[in-house]
């Protein structure tokens, strides 16, 4: 086990290498921050004295070693746009979107496990068809959409709900149902399979061939066995969530680190792209970890090699 | 039999989870939006149930910091006019009036003194003094890495006289320093306290001497700013002001809509009708500083070379048929840079276009072109408001006329490396704003030096009036001098503007707002009906 855990975290150093190399080249191929800093009235000399300030006329390798250097040092520059370090900037946003995505986790499971468990058992009823086509639509609706609509009917017209911000439950509300519908859509779908799979498997023949209730077949029998694959997947969908979260951040204006990226992208804060990056590279590195654990935890039959 | 009842449980479970959700989210919208919100002072519009008076703007980004001189964003310092004072301000009507100086008089061409208010205090308790317009100014003057130091860059020192005297000491002789001290960059800072406890203080718990001081900032949410009973001027009209970030324009309008906002900046043209026909709310409009124009190329070798090419263009374009079909009205046609409320401006050519496509053919004949002409055509796309869809019409426009533009959309970041390496075709769209209401900003890429490689428009004379201009101490010559130059430009056309940019808003029927030229928030410029 410690050896498993050992190699994995030494994996993890080429792949934040090669990360660092296509944030940085990726974010020098989509332009120049300079133009965007500057107004559009000024001169040639003003963009000149701005660029060697910034250390931008450097060669390109020089550019990437010094980012290199620095990086050693847990140091991603400073933001151009709030001229602060760019670490603590994202660091802050944390708290923001790791409320949102554990919210959008519970709408999902919550939505999610009901909906699966009855699809599987009521297997080709009308419900299972209804909660199929429903999952299809929900994975199919965009986040953006998804979310206008929700302010339109919920905050506009019903004006049941606070439209946009942070601050109480009510404001987590409408954002959590627009990031947790695609997953639960998606983990629907999954429960439902995983569950028919174990149905059908002999031990539950012989639990039911013993007499016992069916709510026990399925609750204590089927629905533990069929939770394993469920289980990880959820882990694995952390790179889904914080993809999900830079749209659903944006239209509500939650202060997250998803409407941070967009809005460094926008303005090619590059320190804080890359920061931001690299944060969002570690978390879903990590959690990919706790599934490959929980996983080898919940099913005991798979060995570490 | 069992399984019927296995169904039942499942079922239940059902009922009971989507019952959870039901209840989560009922619960909350009974208690939540109203008592909450109001306890945090967060959305409750203008009075809330404390009867404290909050004014809630929205805006669709966050100022960017509270360092004044390190950025050179309209919706950043339209929040900062709230919590620092300029030396002298712009009146609604952009007239200069004093501020933090009383007075003022021009000792020689490059020498101003200022006589200093007394009695002001920063919200700290520091007094403001001479000091602080020295650091202040020296500042911006100084360090090149600050965005505004292009502005700021003629001003060679700030001598102190006495603590409420200075006089600034100019590179050059300076007509337009009291804009330039107007405006973006020369909000006065507390020279002690920064001096005392640093930058990174000052921008963690910035102080000003402006009439609301600054209480709290969630970077990309809120800033909250509450009265200063200390300042100089009236008394703040509102205990609290809320600066809300919220990108999204469909959310904004919506915020607005549902009460939970007062002012929202940055209103989609289309969505003008449904703000003013919602109960609460109405839409008003004003001009800003922003023209949008095409760039003409003379280049040898061009077909725009030729003048009644370029006047076959601007005849050919119906200024005002844009701004009521794509910006709903937002806007108003000009035949010059120089708008009105800026020095230097020609009312002549304010508020007219030339719209005659039947005289544009004639030209285009006359030209030696009768079965018309190709020329290539470079816009914005998604930079400014509704620029695609404006260049298309243009295009069109263009073609009934007999000239056949080949209109490439860019992406900005790809369409300002083309304009910085000057390489466009015979015209590219693009609109400048004017921060510093002065003629002298709107020719500044016409003098035959900077239109090389551009337009490349040389005109001697004009080129003699820019310059004689920009220093000229003599105001009403200056004027003269501009009013000739946007004479010329207007019928030679290396530039041909089409018309004057509206902001809009959204606005509570709880409040009174009217824009300014400047897009500035001023909040106690907003008074409760």
């Amino acid at each position: 086990m410690r050896q498993y855990l050992l190699k994995s975290l030494l994996q993890i150093i080429p792949v934040l290498f090669l990360i660092s190399i296509i944030v940085f080249v990726l974010v020098y191929c989509t332009g120049d921050p300079v133009s965007l800093m500057l107004s559009d009235t000024a001169t040639d000399e003003d963009r000149r004295i701005l660029i060697a300030a910034l250390g931008l006329d450097q060669p390109l390798y020089i550019q990437y070693f010094t980012f290199i250097g620095h990086l050693f040092q847990g140091d991603f520059g400073n933001s151009f746009r709030y001229d602060m370090p760019a670490l603590p900037i994202v660091m802050e946003r944390l708290p923001a979107t790791f409320e949102l995505a554990i919210a959008a986790m519970l709408v999902a499971t919550v939505i999610s496990v009901p909906l699966g468990i009855l699809s599987a058992t009521k297997r080709n009823s009308f419900l299972d068809v209804l909660f199929s086509g429903s999952s299809v639509l929900g994975k199919a609706m965009p986040h953006f959409w998804l979310g206008i609509m929700l302010i339109l009917l919920f905050a506009v017209e019903l004006k049941a709900l606070p439209v946009s911000g942070r601050g109480t439950l009510a404001h987590l509300i409408l954002p959590a149902f627009t990031l947790g519908t695609g997953i639960a859509a998606e983990m629907t779908r999954l429960i439902r399979s995983s569950m028919l799979e174990i149905l059908n498997q002999d031990y539950i023949r012989t639990a039911r061939s013993k007499g016992l209730l069916e709510s026990i077949v399925v609750y204590k029998h089927a629905l533990r066995n069929s939770m394993i694959p469920v289980v990880t997947i959820m882990a694995l969908q952390t790179s889904t969530l914080i993809g999900g979260t830079l749209i659903t951040e944006t239209i509500f204006s939650w202060p997250g680190m998803g409407q941070l990226i967009i809005q460094a992208v926008n303005t090619r804060d590059m320190a804080i792209v890359q920061a931001a990056v690299f944060v969002v590279a570690i978390l879903v590195i990590f959690s990919n970890l706790l599934a490959d654990i929980l996983y080898r935890v919940l099913d005991p039959r798979i060995k570490y090699n | 039999m069992k399984k019927r009842l296995a169904g039942f449980g499942l079922a239940a479970i059902l009922a009971l989870s989507t019952a959870i959700v039901g209840c989560s989210s009922q619960s909350s919208t009974t208690t939540a939006p109203k008592q909450e919100q109001a306890a945090q002072g967060t959305t409750a519009p203008a009075a809330n149930d404390t009867g404290e008076k909050v004014l809630t703007f929205a805006s669709g980004s966050d100022i960017v910091s509270f360092d004044i001189h390190d950025h050179n964003n309209t919706s950043t310092e339209a929040v900062h006019v709230n919590m620092f004072n300029y030396l002298v301000k712009k009146d609604k009507n952009q007239k200069v009036q004093p501020d933090l100086a009383t007075s003022w008089e021009i000792v020689n061409d490059k020498t101003w003194r200022f006589k200093l208010r007394e009695g002001v205090t920063f919200h700290n308790g520091d007094p403001f003094t001479a000091e602080d317009v020295k650091f202040t100014l020296e500042r911006i003057a100084k360090d090149q890495k600050l965005l505004e130091y292009g502005n700021y860059k003629q001003i060679k020192e700030v001598k102190i006289i006495d603590p409420h005297t200075v006089e600034i000491i100019t590179n050059e002789s300076e007509p337009v320093l009291l804009n330039r001290l107007s405006r973006l960059g020369s909000s006065m800072l507390p020279s002690k306290y920064i001096k005392e406890k640093g930058w990174d203080e000052f921008l963690k718990n910035p102080v000003g001497t402006g009439p609301y001081k600054f209480q709290e900032w969630k970077r990309d949410d809120r800033l909250i700013l509450v009265k200063n009973d200390q300042y100089f001027g009236d008394k703040p009209k509102w205990d609290k002001l809320v600066f809300r970030a919220i990108p999204e324009d469909a959310t904004r309008v919506a915020e607005l809509m549902t009460g939970g906002v007062d002012i929202a900046v940055n209103i989609p043209p289309s969505d003008m009708e449904r703000i003013e026909s919602n109960e609460g709310t109405h839409a008003v409009t004003g001009p800003t500083q922003r023209v949008m124009q095409l760039s003409l190329r003379t280049t040898p070798g061009t077909v725009t070379e030729n003048p009644k090419v370029r006047e076959a263009i601007d005849l050919a374009i119906d200024e005002k048929a844009i701004v009521d079909n794509i910006l709903a009205g937002g806007g108003t046609p000009t035949r010059t840079r120089v708008t009105a409320g800026n020095f230097g401006a020609d009312p002549e050519l304010y508020g007219k276009s030339l719209y005659d496509p039947e005289r544009a053919k004639q030209l285009l004949a006359e030209a030696g072109y009768p079965n018309g002409v190709d020329i290539s055509f470079s816009a914005t796309s998604g930079r400014y408001l509704k620029d695609k869809e404006t260049a298309e019409l243009i295009q069109a426009m263009l073609a009934e006329a007999g000239i056949r533009a080949k209109l490439d959309l860019l992406e900005w970041s790809k369409f300002n490396d083309t304009y910085k390496a000057k390489k466009f075709g015979e015209v590219f769209m693009i609109s400048y704003a004017n921060s510093m209401f002065d003629a002298s900003l709107a020719f500044d890429r016409l003098t035959t030096e900077r239109a090389k490689g551009e337009s490349d428009y040389s005109n001697p004379e004009v080129d003699k009036l820019l310059k004689e201009a920009e220093k000229n101490m003599n105001l009403d010559e200056r004027a003269k001098q501009y009013v000739k130059v946007q004479e010329i430009i207007a019928e030679e056309r290396p530039q041909i503007y089409m018309y004057q940019m509206n902001a809009n808003y959204g606005v509570s029927d709880k409040v009174n707002f009217e824009p300014r030229l400047d897009e500035m928030l001023f909040a106690d410029e907003v008074t409760k009906k």
